[in-house]
């Protein structure tokens, strides 16, 4: 039943409405080829929410636009690159902000969103904020030993909030993204 | 003769950059992305040793992406060999991708395969052929690198033949029924030099060293294959290779010949 909940909870979570996030930028590892690249931009075509995406074949990465007002998911954008026989090797999001004051290890909820940074120095930023998610499985392998070493907090190994996010007022396993600057 | 096929593969791995995995006798560990199908048509032209006729094998094949680690292929094999064209029988393959470290231009990936073919065809040679010759079974692995745009991949599997039908047992013995089954393969991207838009044909040129050891006599027989592609529309292939046998000691009624391959893949088609 617990499980059960906490999976219900993750998905409103997950799905809420994100009219703030401007693009994300996807990086994808293990390709070289044109019909590579073009079998991630098809299978991310697919997504409902995505209005517009600008390939670039020789960095194998691809900037995505949403329709205003869309659920936006960077998990499921996730799978859409992995279904294509690829990985994510890098995920950049522009979010528009009001306010955001930034510390290492700063756990906040951000337009439906729970963020975790770390690797950042105390800052405050206005109207706009561009970071990297830097969790499992959005690195390449050599970068993931790297961002590892960065925190030692539980939430980071499996993506879901621990005892360790005790600022987050969501129930525990909840998807909480980690980033960097 | 050992040097010359150590030459060969040293060239082949010395190939600098542009190179890809989408290779013609053999699979990559890489699979096509998942919900898509590809159609192809394959066109064999080889010429018989001793007869010095021209045989004509017609396999058109099915492809279809189940996820992203399953992949399965579906062929026909359609021949004029016994002097008028028949239908000969079909395969079926299946591949796993288990294993997978991916960077930016480049990755190392295993796969595991296994193939099942019917054939009602004579059986009129020793080497075992589950291309439109032989009924059997294959199990096989592949590892293939891609770095910097230069893929290599290898492919170690085990045949086993089994008789094409009551009508056509294999005749050999029991020790001729198993066998060894080998690849290297390499290629390069010739153009475009540079990747803009999806539209961009690509011409890729490929060398494949083929090799096949029976189990127990050791008798071999070693081919090369290079080949030339094409990819259009980033969707669209078409292969053209010429296949010829650089030792024949497991012996074959026909190694030499062309090949040419159309394929058409549908993304996102369930």
């Amino acid at each position: 039943m617990r499980k059960t909940i906490i999976l219900v909870l993750s998905f409103f979570c997950c799905f809420c409405v994100s009219a703030q996030i401007k693009n994300v930028t996807i990086q994808a590892s293990g390709l070289t080829c044109s019909m590579c690249s073009n079998a991630i931009f098809k299978s991310l075509q697919t997504l409902e929410e995505v209005d517009s995406i600008t390939p670039n074949i020789k960095t194998s990465s691809f900037i995505i636009v949403f329709k205003s007002g869309s659920s936006i998911n960077f998990d499921r954008l996730k799978k859409k690159v992995e279904n294509a026989g690829f990985f994510v090797a890098r995920m950049d999001v522009q979010m528009a902000i009001d306010t955001l004051s930034l510390y290492n290890d700063v756990h906040i909820e951000r337009n439906g969103f729970l963020f975790h940074f770390v690797h950042v120095t105390e800052q405050t930023l206005r109207n706009e904020i561009n970071f990297r998610i830097i969790d499992k499985g959005y690195l390449t392998t050599k970068e993931s030993k790297r961002f590892a070493a960065y925190t030692s907090m539980p939430c980071y190994a499996t993506g879901l909030t621990e005892a360790c996010c005790v600022h987050i007022q969501q129930p525990l396993g909840t998807r909480i993204y980690h980033a960097t600057l | 003769m050992m040097k010359f096929y150590a030459f060969i593969l040293m060239q082949c791995i010395c190939l600098t950059a542009y190179t890809q995995e989408l290779f013609t006798f053999t699979e990559p560990a890489s699979n096509m992305a998942a919900r898509t199908i590809g159609f192809r048509a394959n066109s064999i032209v080889m010429q018989e040793h001793d007869t010095k006729q021209m045989n004509f094998h017609f396999l058109p094949e099915v492809m279809i992406g189940i996820s992203k680690k399953w992949m399965l292929h579906a062929e026909a094999f359609i021949s004029n060999r016994s002097e008028k064209v028949n239908f000969e029988g079909a395969s079926i393959y299946g591949k796993y991708r288990f294993f997978s470290v991916d960077e930016v231009h480049s990755h190392l990936r295993l796969a595991a395969f296994a193939k099942w073919a019917k054939n009602n065809s004579d059986i009129h040679q020793l080497a075992i052929d589950l291309n439109g010759h032989n009924s059997g079974y294959e199990m096989g692995m592949v590892c293939t690198k891609l770095k910097n745009k230069m893929a290599l991949s290898t492919t170690a599997s085990f045949l086993h033949a089994l008789d094409n039908g009551s009508a056509h047992p294999f005749v050999y013995g029991a020790s001729y029924r198993n066998v060894l089954s080998y690849s290297i393969s390499v290629g390069k991207l010739m153009l475009p030099k540079e990747y803009i838009r999806y539209n961009q044909t690509n011409l890729n040129l490929m060398l494949e060293l083929l090799g096949q050891t029976n189990w127990k006599s050791g008798k071999t027989f070693i081919d090369l294959a290079p080949v030339v592609q094409f990819i259009f529309l980033s969707k669209i292939r078409a292969d053209i290779s010429y296949r010829f046998s650089l030792s024949n000691d497991l012996y074959r009624s026909a190694s030499n010949g062309a090949l040419v391959r159309l394929e058409y893949n549908f993304f996102n088609a369930f």
